[in-house]
């Protein structure tokens, strides 16, 4: 099976081991991984600002890179609501409302889409951490996350008082009401704390940096990372249980 | 307290740094959404109660103009007098023009957002008359001067001492001296306990209850097959209001109405579960016209405001009008973590919360409320709530993009979006970028987002690394030399 990949922009260039541990993953369950560039933004910004036209446009360019029957795998939540939102953007009946629809129905959240490979959830990850988990609002629900690390061997997963609150991001909103983003934040933060995690563990990469670098302001910096990066050292530690060290090398998230 | 939707940002900002506020609202909006947990508990299938209930509703809105109809001919026949207000200006002097007709000195009320919607009170006053608040809630915060804060619970934000304090201040009472209700020697004081408190207000309504010359309520639903007013409330000052003084006017915004009394029980089953958590709220008062001559209680004559205010004209638009399907449970703002942190006054109107951020957006003057659908992190916990499945964030998306229509996003939305489409200046951008900053040092600078230097304040942000696409061509490259099957692990 080959799946096509969707990297987010701030996956791109401010958090490529993201990426890198989701084809690691993948490959490793017998996925090929093509990625089509050159890949910018999905339009959730656009979307998300109002700006249907430009929304719309940046959707067309979507759909030109990710033409073609194979599955779209996306690590990250909002993305891939994003790119199911695109039928919404096109008239019913046109051509390109077509093509959006065909898109939006093989749209995959990374963990979701890992979910439903044979063997999952259990897919030879081992771990032993304290891991917190951020839900995250944008996954719209989705247990996905949480199936896929409680199947990870050794691996404590940690909820947080009100897991499915949001962590105030919310994109342009965290620099229109910045207060009002930090207050939500800080709740976010404290109860994450509280759970005294080694890991901060997401699906949703904004999250993970909204949550990640108000810890590292506060000095109480914990490892975040993407879920992709948490199964990818899972199955690092797992191959290395197996084939007792023969495959070692670093974790991909280092 | 002046409020203005135009101050919401500001004041949204300014809430958030009064630790009490939030104390008081984190409080209120767990015990809220505990009780409402704990009532829905008790539906073996909600979501069916949910979805009949969803039904009702939508059959009312699909059908309004012939229902809304088919009430005046119901009520007239019960004795109602009805009167069409198509504004708030309207209505006021509907509601004035029967009060001095009646000659009425005192006016008491029952909580009502619609009155507060069209601002009643200040109209009354103005033609001379006493206005008197019955809820506990609406009371509390008329002898404040504020508005309400929420929907259902209209002084969420007070606490117990900030309630004794204004009780000695504005009604001049001492304490009880024991809960027999006699008046005691000391000055009432912070410490009152609750039910201390609620006697010294049921005290001083009742005089005024017994002194009122007409009773204004809202409505929760107007049934048309039977021109019936149905009132839901726990405290009885509603029905009191409605059978007290000798006249009676209902005010109802138009989309109020069901259309049969099967359709008004199936939301009576959800409306309390999830406003109070309650299976059925303690008073629900469905009232018929006015006292027959055989009867012993009710208002001798009865007047029932059909208000639109603007809803005609956001029932034509086709995702907005989903916000008229909600019947006022307040659960949205319960569940709403900004409503949680700022509570409802920093909005600036009548309603708060996610439901109050559309209906204000489509009810207000456009240029007063830009700011409103974008203080939302459109995280859906409203959505999810929602009794009546209003889907909360699709609804601000609309209204994002009507204020983006009138007013564009800006340049730096028009130059993110450019280079988004044009890969090749896109990718140029961040290589030069992250040449001249890879750290973002100079994020804050960034014309056209102010916020930024806050962002950057609170948290590290992130570091322009080597691209993603570039490490994987590495990649690629070197698995095409080993042949191996998956990644190299120590090449990330």
């Amino acid at each position: 099976m080959r799946i096509t990949l969707m990297i987010p922009c701030l996956v791109e260039d401010c958090l490529p081991e993201i990426g890198l541990a989701v084809v690691s993953v993948l490959e490793r369950l017998g996925v090929g991984v093509d990625h089509p560039r050159v890949q910018t933004c999905c339009g959730q910004m656009a979307w998300k600002t109002g700006d249907v036209a430009r929304a719309r446009a940046l959707a067309l360019r979507s759909l030109e890179l990710f033409a073609g029957p194979a599955p779209v795998v996306c690590p990250s939540g909002s993305c891939a609501k994003m790119l199911r939102t695109y039928p919404e953007l096109f008239a019913p009946g046109t051509p390109d409302h077509a093509r959006a629809l065909d898109l939006a129905g093989r749209v995959f959240e990374f963990c979701e889409f890992v979910l439903s490979l044979p063997g999952a959830p259990d897919i030879g990850a081992e771990w032993n951490v304290r891991a917190a988990l951020h839900r995250s609002c944008q996954m719209d629900g989705s247990d996905a996350p949480q199936r896929l690390l409680s199947a990870v061997r050794g691996l404590t997963l940690l909820e947080p008082e009100r897991p499915e609150r949001c962590c105030g991001f919310g994109g342009l909103f965290s620099l229109q009401f910045p207060a009002v983003s930090e207050s939500l934040l800080e709740d976010k933060a404290h109860e994450l704390l509280a759970l005294d995690p080694e890991i901060l563990v997401s699906a949703e990469p904004s999250c993970l940096m909204n949550i990640s670098g108000y810890l590292a302001r506060l000095g109480r910096p914990v490892r975040p990372l993407h879920a992709a990066q948490a199964l990818d050292h899972g199955l690092d530690l797992g191959l290395q249980g197996a084939l007792t060290g023969a495959l070692t090398g670093g974790p991909t998230w280092r | 307290m002046e409020i203005n939707p135009r101050d919401f940002r500001e004041q949204s900002e300014k809430a958030c740094h009064d630790a009490t506020l939030r104390a008081v609202l984190d409080h209120a909006t767990r015990y809220f959404q505990a009780k409402r947990g704990a009532a829905l508990e008790t539906f073996a299938d909600r979501e069916t109660h949910f979805a009949r209930a969803r039904a009702a509703r939508l059959a009312a809105l699909s059908r309004l103009p012939e229902l809304l109809e088919q009430l005046e001919q119901t009520a007239t026949a019960a004795g109602t007098r009805v009167h069409w207000a198509a504004d708030a200006a309207q209505a006021r002097e509907i509601i004035t023009g029967i009060a001095q007709d009646c000659g009425a000195k005192v006016v008491v009320k029952g909580k009502s957002m619609v009155t507060e919607e069209i601002a009643l009170n200040p109209a009354l006053e103005a033609a001379g008359m006493e206005v008197w608040e019955t809820d506990l809630g609406e009371f509390i915060v008329q002898l404040a001067g504020e508005p309400p804060s929420h929907i259902i619970a209209p002084c969420i934000h007070k606490s117990r001492a900030d309630v004794a304090a204004l009780f000695r201040a504005k009604l001049g009472l001492l304490g009880l001296s024991g809960l027999d209700g006699l008046p005691g020697q000391e000055n009432l004081s912070d410490a009152a306990s609750i039910p201390e408190l609620t006697l010294l207000a049921r005290k001083a309504l009742r005089e005024k209850f017994l002194a009122a010359d007409l009773g204004v309520t809202g409505v929760n639903i107007a049934v048309a097959e039977t021109g019936s007013v149905i009132l839901v409330e726990n405290e009885g000052n509603i029905r009191m209001s409605t059978t007290c003084p000798p006249v009676h006017v209902a005010v109802m915004s138009l989309e109020k109405v069901a259309a049969t009394l099967e359709d008004a029980a199936d939301i009576l089953r959800v409306l309390p579960r999830s406003a109070t958590g309650q299976k059925m709220s303690s008073y629900v008062s469905v009232l018929t016209g006015p006292r027959r001559p055989n009867e012993q209680d009710g208002a001798r004559e009865t007047h029932l405001v059909i208000l639109d205010n603007g809803r005609s004209e956001v029932l034509a638009e086709p995702i907005l009008r989903e916000a008229l399907l909600c019947f006022r449970c307040g659960a949205c703002l319960n569940s709403c973590p900004v409503y949680q942190t700022i509570g409802g006054h920093a909005y600036g109107s009548v309603y708060s919360g996610p439901i109050g951020a559309l209906l204000s957006s489509l009810l207000l003057p456009a240029q007063d409320t830009r700011d409103l659908p974008f203080g939302c992190t459109l995280c859906g916990a409203c959505k999810r709530t929602c009794p009546l499945g209003i889907d909360h964030p699709r609804l601000m998306l609309r209204l994002r993009e009507r204020v983006c229509q009138s007013s564009g996003t800006g340049l730096a939305g028009a130059a993110h979006s450019f280079l988004a489409l044009h890969p090749l200046f896109y990718r140029l951008a961040v290589g030069a970028a992250r040449a001249v900053d890879p750290n973002l040092d100079l994020l804050p600078r960034l014309p056209g987002f102010p916020g930024l230097a806050n962002f950057v304040d609170t948290r590290q942000p992130p570091e322009l690394k080597k691209p993603f696409s570039a490490q994987l061509l590495r990649l690629r490259k070197k698995q095409a030399r080993t042949k191996k099957p998956h990644t190299n692990k120590g090449d990330a």
